[in-house]
């Protein structure tokens, strides 16, 4: 004995697929309840009308409907109108479903991370010009450590000989001419603008990645933890790699390099950014890289899983062990081995 | 207009047109395109220009060499899209289906799993009723098969997820027709590569699906359209 159901509509029939009982609902002009039992159904649950059946019938089998062990049988199928009404509570079930997607913080954080290495690629080389530019005119000007206020100080400064008195050097003879000097003024706005919006963003990648990923953040920082999330493309997806992939992820052509040549495979990837690891002499970087990303590992999967998250406590332990490494390993191995 | 030649115009259905090496359908929402296509009048009625290298439905209807039209549904039936993507196919396969105001009664049942798709769809299916857009994964019947009361005459697939064969199988099984039409659009790089070339690997599939009660009625290479894709067009026979 067989019960067959759908979203509207469930039946009992027997082995030769004759209709014993059938229970139908017609309550279909609320969109909110179709929706509610389509996802019923999506979940693998019964509905009000299979539930009663079943009552009455408790030894037959429920199978929704389509299920390929159904027998054939005349199903009391949705008329026009029944079917109408579904098509369109299916509508908004993904109307519904694609805005989900808009608060899904995987892809947030990707927009972020991806947006601030654009404007970083970019400010760079606005910035690079903007020394160089202003290195042409006023060559007495050095600026090795203070390279961060030149666009602003470019960007207030009324002329060129305003601009080499606040930097304190003398004024060559040949200068801009003022729609020269216009564009060199409007050149450093951009740059000092653009650094603010770096910060900005950076700022809006530690929040995010912060909530998202408390335990990664806390361990290696909220920078490199949502590097790792982005390049992992997600974090469900991060929590499921092995902890060597997560050591090596970012470096794709060294590691398929060794794949294919049998080059040395690569310690690190991304993780390198952490100072642990780029701060570290060379010979030991190996062994914390692989410490660091099996720590990393665990502490995605927590985040992945919603687990109780990890904080300064467990971030401290993994630093102890990254010195006692250093300490092991005081000088470089003998070439000679 | 001595050189208009109608000669090489043939209609493959009511909606859809071939012109020369172009595809056009008759738009069911006139004056509005869908993804920046042309759009034309013919004698009166407004047609839009199908771009076979956007649509690998509309590619094989270009390269199969036997009558173009037994690869579209009949107008006016329920159908199953796998694999719906931004909606270039699906919207001309509308065109064809239901018509404007969907005056013809057909159901296009279109399934993706990528939201950034769906947004694209469910913005199409407010103007083109007969659209059912689902937010799901093709392999997840249970989610979205009670919108299919009665089972299909016509099922497309296009996803390009690893066991491509196995979900297509699977979803002629349950919710085609026997004798009904299933198109299987294979992305060769989607497979597990075998280290034997392309079309060994096409071949596999060829003999999966005939093993699998399907006959293979034919198997048109999209190279050209859509490099390294073979559309496999199949007649469910149990």
């Amino acid at each position: 004995m067989w019960l067959w159901y759908d979203w509207r509509a469930a039946a009992i029939a027997d082995d030769h697929g004759s209709i014993l009982d059938d229970e139908q609902w017609d309550g279909f002009h609320d969109q909110r309840t179709i929706v509610e039992r389509l996802e019923c159904i999506a979940a693998g649950g019964l509905t009000p009308e299979a539930m009663l059946l079943l009552e009455r019938f408790p030894e037959a089998k429920p199978r929704v409907h389509g299920e390929p062990d159904l027998p054939d049988a005349d199903w009391p199928l949705p008329d026009e109108e029944a079917q109408e009404a579904a098509d369109q509570a299916a509508i908004a079930m993904a109307t519904m479903g694609v805005a989900q997607a808009a608060g899904d913080p995987d892809r947030r954080l990707e927009h972020l991370m991806r947006a601030s290495d654009e404007m970083r690629s970019t400010f760079i080389t606005m910035e690079a010009r903007l020394v160089e530019w202003v290195g042409l005119f006023l060559p007495e000007a050095r600026f090795g450590q203070d390279r961060s206020s030149l666009g602003k100080t470019v960007s207030q400064a009324e002329s060129l000989e305003h601009l080499s008195q606040t930097l304190g050097v003398s004024l060559p003879p040949v200068g801009p001419d003022k729609p020269e000097w216009k564009a060199l003024k409007e050149w450093g706005q951009s740059v000092s603008v653009f650094r603010g919006q770096l910060d900005r963003l950076e700022n809006g990648i530690r929040h995010l990645s912060e909530q998202h990923l408390p335990s990664l953040s806390a361990l290696l920082g909220p920078l490199l933890a949502a590097r790792l999330c982005v390049e992992a493309h997600g974090r469900m997806r991060l929590a499921r790699l092995p902890a060597g992939t997560v050591q090596v992820l970012g470096a794709e052509k060294a590691f398929f390099n060794h794949l294919k040549t049998g080059a040395p495979p690569p310690k690190h990837g991304h993780i390198f950014m952490h100072p642990w690891i780029s701060r570290s002499p060379r010979w030991v970087r190996g062994k914390i890289s692989r410490t660091v990303a099996a720590k990393a590992s665990i502490a995605a999967k927590i985040d992945a899983f919603e687990g109780e998250p990890w904080g300064e406590e467990e971030m401290r332990e993994l630093e102890q062990k990254v010195e006692d490494i250093r300490e092991a390993y005081p000088s470089p191995p003998s070439r000679r081995g | 207009m001595g050189r208009y030649n109608n000669r090489r115009r043939t209609m493959l259905s009511w909606a859809v047109m071939k012109d020369g090496r172009a595809l056009w359908t008759m738009n069911a929402v006139p004056k509005r395109a869908v993804y920046g296509e042309s759009l034309r009048s013919f004698s009166g009625t407004e047609f839009r220009r199908w771009d076979p290298s956007r649509s690998k439905l509309g590619a094989a209807i270009m390269r199969t060499r036997r009558d173009p039209s037994w690869l579209l549904p009949e107008e006016g039936t329920d159908v199953l899209y796998l694999g719906a993507g931004h909606g270039t196919s699906i919207s001309h396969l509308h065109d064809h289906l239901c018509g404007q105001h969907n005056d013809l009664k057909g159901r296009l049942v279109a399934v993706d799993l990528a939201p950034r798709c769906l947004r694209e769809l469910t913005h199409m299916a407010k103007s083109r009723p007969g659209l059912v857009p689902v937010l799901g994964d093709a392999r997840k019947h249970a989610a979205w098969g009670v919108l299919l009361p009665r089972k299909v005459d016509w099922l497309f697939q296009d996803v390009a997820q690893a066991g491509q064969v196995d979900i297509f199988i699977a979803a002629c099984r349950r919710f085609l027709n026997r004798d009904g039409t299933g198109l299987l659009s294979l992305k060769a790089a989607s497979e597990r590569w075998t280290g034997e070339g392309e079309e060994a690997l096409f071949d596999a599939v060829e003999y999966k699906l005939a093993t699998s009660g399907f006959e293979v009625e034919e198997r048109i290479e999209l190279t050209g359209y859509e490099d390294n894709h073979v559309l496999f067009a199949v007649r469910k026979m149990e």
